[in-house]
């Protein structure tokens, strides 16, 4: 068992501080950070500042800057129009309103505070206009104040539908990502191994399945970390934005079926790597060789994405029960939406089985293959 | 005691080994010698459990290796492996670690043995910034660290400079002191023949003359006399019986039975007999002969 721990412990310790660790590390985490605040960036600034030219715009100042509005407006006061205009120009101010019947703004007045503007105006315009025609002006005031309209949703928890949406697909990625690179670790370290015929000096002092073993399980714990650290990162930035209080309930459920999730998937396709790597003693030929665990996994991958945006078809459905499918397909649909326990617990099951049959599998062929020295070993003669 | 034992390995339709046999006594140093292709990896590989002989048996002390026995050999394979991107130290206590050694005691054993091989310099430098002869001298490290039981090397000296070289011979003659079998191969056989209590010839798959030294070269050097005779007539050794080289004074005599006494009395009456005895051949010589 040592023999395990110790090849786990290289293997996180010298990938662990390469570069390209560490900067994929450092990107993954700014890019997800990064995208919770991307809804922020697309909605505009939610602070203007307008100009207001002569009494008649005064009067719009108490409706602009009243309370509860979604925005945060500043008002400032011009002499003249020119001097509005100016800094129109200049960009000081988002807009300016003149003696209460025109906006000057730099091209088009942004559309949420035209908007803010014109109700303003209207409300402004309307009180004086029945104020003119001889309403008392505090009853007008008072008939004015209106509850605004209270959104209900009448679907099941279609609040989140879009953000549940969101996380899936980008868990999706993420997902990928990481079990995508961690594999080829797995498989190069393998073929640098065979290669480098380190590993007739290795399988002298230990078994066959702790190298492999310890290989999977230290390069694993390191793709974990960064999940980890991705998810932190992610659910940081949610909370520095605020868009933490739009998440749908139940984050931490998914957080952690993610992980489990992971964790198989990546024991399915490092141990599924790790044979195939094997076969070869070049890293040249790395490529042809995976190319069955390439392939395999960008179908996982489509099929997952698919269900991120679907996650109530029936195809998503189904894959995400059958391995190893369920590996990305299962925490996707458990981001995206209610899924039954049963169905949660076949696909874990299965998957569970397929994991477990790929390892056995794959140690058979790498304990056959490893050692094998001449060109690239067939698949038909180690398997059997 | 390391007996090999009528070890055959066959690859496709080609015979690699044809009954390999031959044995290393505890603090022997044995040279493996044979030509390109001959089997000497195949023999050592299959000692080493990483190749398996289609019949025939590797046996210490009477009893068949085990993976346990393995464990405490020092191999080094004829394909240097080391990993490139990691530190010479940290790598040659990896490899202690894995052998069963405790932190500390690897740590030691580190430092001591990169002292003797000249690389506490080099010690936080990872692998591929070194020389290959330097290169070389870790592996070295790594199939010494754990103070094996039976060291097995596979062309230990190639691409070492002779301080290097004189510097190994001098850790290989220790532990074979400290009565650890050693097997090694090479090409350099003047080195073979001054490092080695005994050699084994292997030719195409076959050991083909073992033994120690001295008895090989006596055994070889029997039916081959040096004569040298001052002042003989030119023409002196024509009336020698067996295959004669006459180069001045001295001739050399081949194909000699008997004991070579009716020599010795005709070169007597030829002149002032200065040196007669029996010519031992050197290593190159009798491997020549043997391969040939
Ligand atoms: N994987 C293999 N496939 C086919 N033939 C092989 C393989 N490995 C070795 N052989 C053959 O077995 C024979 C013995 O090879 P081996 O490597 O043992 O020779 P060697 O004595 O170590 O030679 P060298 O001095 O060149 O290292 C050679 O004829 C070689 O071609
Ligand atoms: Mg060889």
């Amino acid at each position: 068992m040592s023999g395990l721990w110790l090849v786990a412990q290289r293997e996180i310790i010298t990938r662990g501080r390469t570069k390209a660790f560490v900067i994929g590390l450092v990107v993954s985490a700014v890019l997800v950070a990064a995208l919770a605040f991307l809804p922020k960036l697309f909605s505009g600034p939610d602070s203007y500042t307008v100009g207001l030219v002569g009494g008649q715009s005064q009067a719009l100042q108490p409706a602009l800057t009243g309370p509860a509005k979604e925005m945060t407006i500043a008002v400032r006061e011009f002499p003249d129009e020119a001097a509005a205009s100016d800094a129109v120009n200049a960009g000081d101010v988002d807009a300016a309103v003149v003696d209460g019947r025109r906006v000057l703004a730099d091209g088009e007045v942004d559309r949420e505070l035209g908007l803010l503007l014109e109700s303003a105006h209207q409300t402004v315009q309307t009180q004086r206009q029945l104020a003119d025609a001889g309403l008392d002006a505090a009853k007008v005031a008072q008939a004015m104040r209106v509850t605004p309209l209270e959104q209900v949703s009448v679907g099941a928890d279609a609040r989140y539908a879009s953000v549940r949406v969101g996380i899936a697909s980008l868990l999706v990625m993420v997902l990928f990502f990481l079990l995508i690179y961690s594999s080829m670790y797995v498989a190069m370290g393998v073929i640098e191994e065979k290669g480098s015929r380190i590993v007739e000096i290795l399988l002298t002092s230990i078994r066959p399945w702790q190298l492999l073993g310890g290989k999977i399980l230290g390069l694993g714990t390191l793709a974990l970390a960064n999940l980890v650290v991705i998810i932190l990162a992610g659910l940081g930035a949610a909370v520095a934005t605020g868009f933490v209080a739009e998440l749908p309930p139940g984050m931490t459920g998914i957080v952690i079926s993610t992980l489990f999730w992971f964790i198989l998937g990546y024991a399915f396709f490092a141990a599924l790597a790790a044979a195939l790597g094997s076969l070869v003693s070049r890293q040249e030929d790395a490529n042809s060789v995976l190319t069955p665990m390439t392939m395999l996994m960008t179908i996982t991958y489509l099929v997952a994405y698919f269900s991120a945006v679907q996650p109530g078809s029936a195809v998503a459905r189904i894959l995400s029960l059958v391995p190893p499918f369920s590996s990305m397909v299962m925490p996707v649909r458990m981001a995206g939406g209610e899924v039954l326990a049963w169905e949660i617990a076949v696909a874990a099951v299965l998957m569970l089985l397929a994991t477990v049959g790929t390892l056995l599998l794959g140690a058979r062929i790498y304990q056959r293959a490893v050692l094998r020295t001449g060109g690239r070993v067939k698949l038909t003669e180690v398997v059997r | 005691m390391i007996e090999i034992n009528d070890l055959h390995k066959r690859y496709g339709d080609k015979t690699a080994l044809d009954g390999v046999t031959f044995s290393v006594r505890p603090g022997e140093m044995f040279g493996f010698v044979g030509a390109n292709g001959a089997g000497k990896t195949t023999t050592m590989r299959i000692l080493m459990g990483v190749l398996t002989a289609d019949s025939g048996s590797v046996l210490r002390d009477g009893r068949p290796l085990t993976f346990e026995d393995r464990r405490r050999f020092g191999y080094m394979p004829e394909e240097r492996g080391l990993y490139q991107k990691m530190r010479v130290a940290e790598q040659v206590e990896y490899f202690g670690r894995l052998s069963g050694l405790t932190a500390s005691g690897a740590k030691k054993a580190t430092g001591d043995l990169l002292e003797q091989l000249s690389l506490t310099e080099r010690a936080n430098d990872t692998v591929d910034a070194l020389s290959l002869g330097n290169q070389q001298r870790v592996q070295l490290a790594v199939a010494l660290v754990h103070t094996p039981e039976v060291l097995v090397l596979d062309e230990p000296f190639s691409g070492l400079d002779p301080l290097a070289v004189d510097a190994l011979a001098g850790v290989l003659a220790a532990r074979c002191e400290a009565g650890v079998p050693v097997l090694f191969s090479s090409h350099q056989l003047d080195l073979v023949e001054r490092l080695c209590h005994s050699v084994g010839i292997i030719s195409a798959g076959r050991m083909v003359a073992s033994g120690t030294v001295d008895d090989l070269r006596d055994r070889e050097g029997r039916g081959r006399l040096r004569v040298v005779v001052r002042g003989a007539s030119p023409g002196w050794a024509a009336s020698l019986p067996g295959e004669v080289v006459e180069n001045g004074d001295e001739a050399l005599v081949s194909d000699v039975d008997g004991d070579g006494q009716d020599i010795l009395h005709l070169a007597v009456k030829a002149g002032k007999v200065e040196h007669f005895g029996w010519q031992r051949p050197t290593l190159t010589e009798i491997f020549r002969e043997a391969v040939a």
